[in-house]
């Protein structure tokens, strides 16, 4: 297997045109309405100037009169009105096409997300994939407002402005279009830089927000050890980096806008130099002139703005390639797996499995795991009772050897995660039709139904970031129950009840009994109390397996198990020792 | 590839942004390297959330009055553009006057040095004094919210992240009131002066009718505005949920709930695209209605100066002066409305947020004890009395106590902020209460290490010399809390909240960075919850000999645990027990 490529795909530009083509399919109809009502709005906006033109003309040559002024001003309302209504509907329209397509994009990344296998995501990490479905995601929601009126208003307004100048006289456009070459150096300039800086501002924002919430989750930490002033001092280097790079971007800003204004200036000089050559050879009108510099001075602000969006636009279309470079990973051919044999639940055959280019943590491990049984798994850190519960459920993939489970494998770990949402919603993750009956008889069985007493809604009390706190025994009480619920084949528990701290430990171990009740269970075992009441023990060093048997048949042998038995029971014994002194 | 951009160093971050041409003009108003010193504000309770906005606004006088007289210069300086430019035209493309032209084009790029100039000082200082501002709020809340020297009225939540950036963010910008719209205003009135001087109709109208153009489009963009915070609200929620669902990756696809688990994300992107579509249809009647006010003040306004000039009450040059003024006019007004009015309804709201929670904060902690305490000589002896008994820790004795969770959390409640009033469980420290002990003194003695563990950003060194008063003390630190099989090189850095590591080597890297303290009594809450059996024994095991001539207190029940302590504390039975180390 190639591990060359760690990292999620991210869509070349080709790849992205051709899906935000396939996506825009149902709405091209309303695209070509934004086209066309893009040219004629604007086209509605560049009247009023002509019109200026049209009586300073007639003012100068004494032709007018209140008449001419009342059917311009009535000329100018119109076409105020109706061009900012043309705009208005635009930019309406174009908006709603431009969410319409993210919102179906955004769904299809979760979705395929939710859907990959899981060792491509855990080589690339989460993280990565959490940006693409948050960060990525924000950034072209919120590049809407800019860049949807730059890519149909302001370009329209653009290109009819020109037009608008071409008609008053030729050379008017011609001359504007002479100091369009200033605005693309300064643009492909900007571009060079802005990115930069930006993200380095954003970059230092992050940092300064991880500060912050690393003091907020480690209050107890920061309280206890006493470190309130290395902590404050901390957070304050973090959003002073944060002053130091935005005003490093504010400067950049001002670096462009100062190229801007040189452009500006020359456009405007440019104006002035042909309206005097034109007008001394009798080729055009004051008139004229004027209306050129009006258009000229409504030109420059929506050219300013596009150099200005030109940097959103350019972040916006990195973030849609690397959600379109997840949302169209190929689904994989169905992956050859081996069949189990009656009886046997899983068998691990031969495996052999490292991580990455790392050292070979599996060679030839065998293991058959009999239908109904519980077996325990136990050893030291590092001994490769995690990987192999990973390589059981299926999230890593043997370099040799095959594994068979069966269809219905589920894996609880000490990590727990309780979704935003009611509580309802946690248990019925994996069992979206469970009733609420079946949820009590859930409760009841993993001796959770007292936590319904705690909070105040009951099932419909909002949990997870920002809803009721759950403590980690709860969470895992909450897990174990959805487990249950959810029915699985086989149930592996990853060392599910270790949180718990010591007196919740029994509570824990009486749900996990619940749920591996009448099922095959895979236990990865931290307290050998648990071991202990299971069918089979295996133990684990280095990858390999070394001692495997009932717990009487380990105890009796003496081995590894026997040694870490008898320490665990001097331990316990301590409790029995105890002798009243009375205080 | 990733498109991710690497944010330039320090050093390159001098000459970003300057060409060949540039590269010798001096970096101007940039932010120091190292972090001001600053003052918090003061929020005593009789302060309003609106008179708290002044002062923080008012406090960077310095900065804001140079900034607000620049940012009238430039304001002035681009609404000059329209009149030179009528002038130029008046004066030379009339006349035909070359050297009228030579000196208009002079006056015309003069014009645009000085407004350049000006908007350069405006921009960066206006941002100068927003980081600032922001800087100071965010130490102001700090230390007032954060990290309270003495421990808060409660453990500050989640929102305090959401308060020290966005809520920082707005409050801060708020500062920009007392400097665009000052020069905004003073442009109107430049401009309406200008007028009043060629007609006074046409001036008079200005006056009357920019405030209320100014005061039609503020209740259209208040109203924009309310409905976009309430969209990106809904798209903040959706997002937020994607990032949920992917945080809890590994969760969905142990109990394969992927289809449910997208399901539900689908659900939530079609809420956000409904608000986003009615967003666009306000932004649509936004655009519609301050087009119409802009264009009819325009038309009005033209209209006017088009029958004066019928008239013969104003020239030509007149006219079209009059026409670039009301063009002018139009940038002005639109920023008032769009930019001003919604920036002091976020910030005022912001303010209020941030005052409550410093209000609340500063009924609690008061008294400020600099003073560094004298060196701790003698061990105290630690009394803990819960409604049921006393636990006496002799000066040099390791102590356990085995208890139900309720009451652990409550000693430990009472240990790490001891002045908490109300509490059930009484801490003294020889015979004192330790709630008359100041904060400083308190902790110079008793060091807590909650259950939960927090790692913060930076090298595993980082957060070991945290604590550390000296380097040898990490060593033996790592060794005991048996880190040294996976944290050889120190100089790894955790990752985002220590997500390098697993759970147990977590606790262990917690207990290292406790043990470093060499705290004259040390607490540990439940340690080694997730630490393997075999791990465990052995920190037991060296336990005893790093924390030899100093008390400590386990607070546990692992047998391996209070195996090694002298004595055991067992609040399990009805009544006080106490063991002597069976030896």
């Amino acid at each position: 297997m190639s591990q060359a490529s760690a990292a999620l795909p991210v869509a070349s530009g080709r790849e992205t045109a051709r899906e935000v083509w396939r996506l825009s399919r149902g709405h091209r109809l309303r695209l070509a309405a934004v086209g066309v009502l893009g040219i004629v709005s604007t086209a509605v906006n560049v009247i009023p100037p002509l019109i200026i033109g049209f009586l300073v003309d007639r003012v100068r040559a004494g032709t007018a009169d209140l008449g001419t002024v009342a059917m311009v001003t009535v000329a100018m309302v119109l076409s105020a009105v109706l061009g900012a209504a043309g705009t208005a509907v635009t930019i309406v329209l174009a908006t709603r096409v431009y969410h319409t397509i993210l919102a179906g994009l955004r769904e299809q990344l979760v979705s395929r997300a939710m859907t990959l296998p899981q060792h491509l995501v855990e080589r690339a990490g989460t993280g990565d994939l959490i940006s693409r479905t948050s960060d990525d995601v924000t950034a072209v929601a919120d590049a809407a407002p800019a860049v949807i009126p730059a890519l149909t208003v302001t370009a329209f307004t653009i290109v009819v402005s020109l037009g608008g100048l071409a008609a008053l006289e030729w050379p008017y456009a011609v001359a504007f279009a002479v100091v369009l070459p200033v605005y693309v150096l300064v643009m492909r300039w900007y571009l060079r830089i802005g990115p930069r800086v930006y993200a380095a501002e954003r970059a230092a924002m992050s940092a300064r927000a991880q500060q912050i919430l690393e003091s907020q989750r480690g209050y107890a930490t920061v309280l206890g050890l006493g470190l309130t002033e290395q902590r404050h001092r901390s957070v304050l280097a973090a959003s002073w980096g944060v002053a130091v790079w935005t005003l490093r971007a504010r400067a950049v800003g001002v670096m462009l806008s100062i190229r801007l204004n040189f452009g500006e200036c020359l456009s405007l000089a440019t104006v002035l130099v042909v309206g005097f050559v034109l007008i001394d050879a009798d080729m055009s009108t004051v008139g004229a002139a004027t209306a050129a510099m009006l258009l000229v001075l409504r030109l420059l602000g929506p050219v300013n703005e596009l150099v200005f969006v030109v940097n959103d636009l350019q972040s916006a279309l990195a973030s849609l390639s690397r959600m379109i470079g997840v949302a169209t990973i190929p689904k994989e051919v169905g992956e050859p797996s081996a069949t189990a044999t009656a009886g046997v639940a899983v068998r691990l055959n031969n495996i052999a499995f490292r991580y990455g280019d790392g050292p070979r943590l599996f060679d030839n491990l065998t293991l058959d795991i009999p239908t109904g049984q519980r077996t325990a798994v136990v050893g030291a850190s590092g001994a490769g009772k995690t990987t192999l519960a990973a390589v059981i459920a299926g999230i890593h993939l043997p370099e040799n050897g095959t594994v068979a489970q069966p269809g219905r494998t589920t894996l609880i770990t000490q990590e727990t995660h309780v979704f935003v949402g009611t509580l309802r919603d946690n248990l019925t993750l994996g069992a979206p039709t469970a009733t609420d009956d079946d949820i009590h008889t859930a409760l009841d069985a993993t001796g959770a139904a007292g936590l319904l007493d705690l909070l105040p809604d009951g099932l419909n009390t909002m949990v997870g970031t920002g809803g009721h706190p759950l403590t980690d025994a709860q969470a895992q009480q909450l897990a174990l129950t959805r487990l249950l619920l959810a029915d699985p084949e086989l149930a592996i528990l990853d060392e599910a009840t270790a949180e718990a701290g010591s007196t919740h430990a029994g509570l824990l171990d009486r749900a996990a009994d619940a749920v591996l009740h009448g099922r095959t269970g895979l236990v990865i075992a931290h307290r050998l109390s648990q071991a202990a009441t299971c069918d089979r023990i295996v133990v684990m060093e280095l990858g390999r397996i070394i001692e495997s048997g009932t717990h009487d048949e380990l105890v009796a042998a003496g081995g590894v198990y026997g040694v870490l038995w008898s320490a665990w029971e001097a331990g316990r014994s301590m409790n029995n020792k105890v002798g009243r002194t009375g205080s | 590839m990733p498109p991710s951009i690497p944010p330039p160093d320090r050093e390159d971050l001098s000459q970003l942004g300057r060409g060949p041409l540039t590269r010798w003009i001096p970096l101007t108003l940039q932010a120091p390297a190292d972090p001001p010193e600053v003052q918090s504000f003061a929020a005593d309770p009789e302060t309003t959330s609106g008179r708290f906005l002044l002062r923080v606004i008012l406090s960077v006088r310095r900065v804001t009055v140079p900034a607000a007289l620049a940012a009238t210069l430039w304001q002035v300086g681009e609404a000059a553009v329209p009149v030179v430019m009528g002038l130029a035209i008046d004066r030379a493309l009339a006349t035909g006057d070359a050297g009228q032209l030579v000196l208009w084009i002079g006056v015309l790029m003069g014009l645009y040095v000085v407004l350049t100039a000006a908007a350069k000082f405006a921009i960066q200082l206006t941002a100068y004094a927003i980081q600032l501002l922001q800087h100071r709020l965010r130490s102001t809340l700090s230390t007032g919210v954060l990290h309270p020297v003495a421990g808060g009225a409660h453990a500050p939540d989640g929102s305090v992240v959401s308060l020290m950036t966005n809520d920082v963010g707005r409050m801060a910008n708020g500062v920009q009131l007392v400097i665009m719209p000052i020069a905004r205003v003073v442009t109107i009135g430049f401009i309406a002066v200008s007028l009043l001087t060629t007609h006074w109709i046409l001036g008079l109208a200005v006056l009357v009718g920019a405030p209320v153009a100014v005061w039609l489009m503020g209740v259209l963009s208040e109203r924009l505005s309310r409905d976009t915070r309430e969209y990106q609200g809904l798209l903040a929620t959706t997002v937020g949920l994607a990032t949920d669902v992917v945080a809890g990756y590994r969760v969905v696809k142990g109990i394969r709930a992927e289809t449910e688990a997208t399901r539900r994300y689908q659900q939530a992107s079609q809420e956000t695209l409904v608000g986003a579509k009615r967003n666009a249809g306000l932004l649509g009647r936004f655009l519609m209605g301050s087009g119409v006010v802009t264009g009819v003040f325009v038309a009005a306004v033209m209209g006017l100066a088009g029958w004066f000039a019928v008239d013969g009450q104003l020239s030509i040059g007149e006219l079209i002066a009059a026409v670039g003024l009301a063009q002018a006019l139009l940038p002005q007004i639109q920023s008032i409305a769009n930019d001003s009015i919604p920036n002091l309804a976020g910030s005022r709201a912001s303010s209020a947020r941030i005052l409550d929670a410093l209000q609340a904060e500063a009924a609690v902690a008061s008294e400020s004890d600099d003073a560094v305490p004298p060196p701790v000589t003698q061990l105290p002896v630690l009394e803990i009395s819960t409604p049921t008994t006393t636990i006496r820790i002799e000066p040099g004795e390791l102590v356990g106590v085995r208890t139900d969770d309720v009451t652990a959390a409550r000693v430990a409640e009472a240990l790490l902020d001891p002045r908490e009033a109300g509490s059930e469980v009484a801490v003294r420290l020889d015979g004192i209460a330790a709630g008359e002990l100041s904060a400083q003194e308190y902790r110079a003695r008793v060091t807590f290490t909650p259950h939960r563990v927090t790692l913060f950003s930076g090298t595993i060194r980082d957060n070991l010399t945290a604590t550390a008063a000296a380097p040898e003390l990490v060593t033996a630190a790592v060794r005991a809390a048996a880190c040294d099989d996976f944290a050889a090189d120190l100089d790894l850095p955790v990752g985002a909240d220590g997500n390098r590591f697993s759970g147990g080597q977590l606790q262990r890297l917690a207990l290292a960075r406790a043990l470093a303290s060499d705290a004259p009594i040390l607490v540990l809450h439940d340690p080694t919850t997730a630490v393997d059996s075999v791990t465990e024994h052995t920190i037991a095991e060296r336990l005893r000999a790093v924390r030899a001539g100093r008390s400590t207190l386990l607070i546990t029940s692992s047998p391996a645990l209070l195996n090694s302590c002298d004595r055991v504390v067992d609040l399990l039975e009805d009544a006080p027990v106490r063991v002597g180390r069976s030896s």
